[in-house]
């Protein structure tokens, strides 16, 4: 396994720049996800690592070996492709054992390393048949086997569960989470499923707009998204943005809410821009029904998720925000309710979108 | 009730198709059936009446006939060799020019791809005075090759072979570049394969069209024993062929029209697909 350096690349295309000086290192045996909307270059980042995409400036380097000149098939890395791309004259077999003959390997070991793969992805019964005879799910164990037996340097996913159907989809969330435990590979994983992404990614890459976003830990991303963006990409329901006037007080961030209600903040004054205005983010899960709560609202629709229930609530300046309750919530359309934002999981967005948050010792 | 209804209708619908579809079958086959049975008739009866084509006797002395002409079987050698030749060679061709075409950038690339379609709409006819003097510059008249070489711009091939490995996902050649094959291997080894049902109907057209054949090879050869089927067989007739031999002429016809029939007995699937459109995909 190894290390991958991306180190100030651009590529363009045509006059069109789609990454412009990215630079990232991904650990050797992590597990990272490009997350991003569509069309914001993850996959074309993707190709540049596999070569199958020339740079226009930068390096790339593959354990500490610099490759961006070299050919996709020298570089020893394994790509599994959003539509699988199998050979399709070619028996399941032969799909898996083409790479290893054409890099000469002795039949022994290639029958050795196609039989594990196999017996890895519960695939021995369909070695004998053409991808044609499979199901999208079995297609798609196929060219995980077929990158497997390559025991190659990285492991590079485009987008690998998106032609799933939701259920299959879910299971091989979960079996790549264990395959990647099994083999600690180097695994890069394109999607634009934020749930993907902070389900199986040790670290996530967040890409927006031909640059990288935000780099993080599932749960640094969600909790101290660096940017608007990232807050609305990240997390179901979306965060909820209100526009909010900034005060003092000791130090700490005092806001002022359009409906007239005031959050006491533990957001140090001093980071913040002065004389900007500024927008409030706040998760569901941090506003809740409370009797003494600051912030009178309207219920219009009411969710219900089983285990918890999602309120849409309208508030006084009109604006509506998504408020979370307990599953078995006794709120109904209609119902007048006071909301309680827990000013700890609050974030500040300045008009650039930067993200502001409490240090973390400043709350305790 | 009303799903069963659709049903009904489309079965009633389908049963309008299917008797329009023997009906024109029949409106086919009848002159078919008519060549045939004359080939089995003498020629004296059928000066006097062809109306006797449906009594007895039936005789097989036409085909004798054929058969002991000359030349017929050194004729039909050479329809063999040439439709073959040239369905082998075109095929190559074909393959390797649509690869370049969909798969390599090379300058001037649509510039001279226009110019392979524009190939499409030049008729035969209006080249083959100017070829058949530059085949006579080369001196190379009464030759196989002179047979085979103008089958080889093969237009309709190109463009075929174009589309069809545009048609390929360009993942599959990724892949296998990933997995280290040279660009030869991928494409003798991952896309040719996929291209059969291509190849099968281009192979297909281009027998059918070489052993039909007739204006090129009436042309440019001149000796007997370089003449392909259909024009050998031209050669024997009379200039009273239609009063005199009448059955004769229709055994030549049924013996011409036999390889061809034989080829489609083997290929019946994929002509079906090729003229159903269905072979693109
Ligand atoms: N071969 C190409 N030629 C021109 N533009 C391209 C090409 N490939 C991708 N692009 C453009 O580059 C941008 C990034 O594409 P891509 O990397 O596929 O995004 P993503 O995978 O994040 O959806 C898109 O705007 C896309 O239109
Ligand atoms: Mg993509």
């Amino acid at each position: 396994m190894s290390s991958i350096e991306i180190d100030r690349v651009s590529k363009r295309f045509g006059p069109v720049e789609v990454i412009s000086e990215l630079s990232l290192r991904i650990e050797s045996g992590e597990f990272i996800a490009f997350l991003g909307a569509s069309g914001c270059g993850k996959t074309t980042l993707l190709r540049m690592i596999a070569g199958l995409e020339t740079i226009n400036s930068g390096e790339i380097r593959i354990g500490g070996e610099r490759v961006d000149h070299l050919p996709p098939g020298a570089r020893g890395v394994a790509m599994v492709f959003q539509h699988y791309a199998l050979y399709p004259h070619m028996t399941i077999y032969d799909n898996m054992a083409f790479g290893l003959r054409n890099i000469g390997a002795a039949r022994p070991l290639i029958d050795q390393r196609v039989q594990q793969a196999a017996k890895i992805l519960e695939i021995e019964p369909l070695l004998a048949r053409k991808p044609g005879q499979l199901s999208g799910g079995q297609r798609q164990r196929v060219a995980i086997g077929r990158a497997l037996v390559k025991d190659p340097k990285a492991f590079l996913f485009d987008e690998p569960l998106s032609n799933l159907d939701a259920a299959l989809r879910v299971r091989t969330r979960v079996e790549l989470a264990r395959l990647h435990q099994q083999t600690r590979a180097t695994t890069i994983f394109v999607t634009h499923d934020q749930v993907e992404a902070m389900t199986l990614a040790g670290r996530i890459v967040v890409m927006n707009n031909r640059k990288i976003e935000q780099i993080g830990t599932p749960m640094e991303i969600y909790g101290r998204p660096a940017s608007e963006f990232v807050a609305r990409f990240v997390g179901s329901p979306a965060m909820n943005f209100l526009p909010v006037s900034v005060a003092g007080q000791g130090g700490r961030a005092l806001l002022a809410l359009a409906s007239g209600a005031q959050l006491q903040t533990n957001i140090a004054l001093e980071d913040l821009p002065s004389g900007e205005p500024m927008r409030l983010g706040i998760r569901a899960e941090a506003i809740r029904l409370d009797s003494e709560g600051s912030l009178p609202g309207k219920v219009e629709v009411v969710e219900r998720l089983g285990d918890r229930t999602h309120l849409h609530v309208r508030l006084a300046d009109d604006s509506t925000l998504i408020a979370e309750d307990v599953g078995h919530s006794r709120a109904a359309p209609g119902d007048s309710v006071n909301l309680r934002i827990d000013p700890d999981q609050a974030h500040l967005f300045d008009a650039q979108g930067r993200g502001y948050r409490a240090a973390a010792e400043a709350r305790s | 009730m009303a799903h069963a209804q659709k049903i009904v209708g489309r079965r009633a619908g389908d049963r309008v198709i299917l008797g329009a579809v023997i009906f024109l079958a029949f409106l086919w086959v009848v002159p078919v059936l008519w060549v045939l049975i004359l080939s089995f008739k003498a020629n004296s009866e059928l000066m006097l009446s062809t109306g006797s084509a449906f009594r007895l006797p039936y005789t097989l002395k036409n085909y004798a006939d054929i058969l002991a002409s000359s030349g017929v079987f050194r004729w039909f050698f050479n329809s063999v060799v040439v439709a073959s030749l040239n369905t082998l060679a075109t095929l190559i061709l074909a393959s390797l020019a649509g690869y370049g075409f969909a798969r390599t950038e090379f300058p001037f690339k649509n510039v001279i791809f226009v110019l392979v379609l524009l190939g499409l709409a030049i008729p035969e006819q209006a080249v083959i005075i100017a070829r058949h003097q530059m085949f006579t510059d080369w001196k190379m008249h009464n030759t196989y090759l002179a047979l085979i070489l103008p089958g080889l711009s093969n237009a309709f091939g190109v463009f075929l072979m174009t589309q069809y490995f545009r048609s390929i996902p360009m993942d599959i050649d990724e892949a296998a570049m990933l997995d280290n094959a040279s660009r030869f291997k991928i494409f003798w080894r991952v896309l040719l394969p996929l291209t059969i049902p291509a190849q099968a109907t281009l192979g297909i057209f281009t027998f059918l069209a070489c052993w039909n054949d007739y204006l090129w090879p009436l042309i440019s050869a001149t000796k007997p024993e370089m003449f392909t089927l259909t024009v050998g067989i031209a050669s024997t007739q009379t200039n009273f062929a239609q009063s005199e031999g009448l059955g004769f002429l229709m055994a030549q016809a049924v013996f011409a029209g036999l390889p061809v029939f034989i080829v489609y007995l083997f290929f019946q699937r994929y002509i079906i697909q090729a003229v159903a459109g269905a072979a693109i995909r």
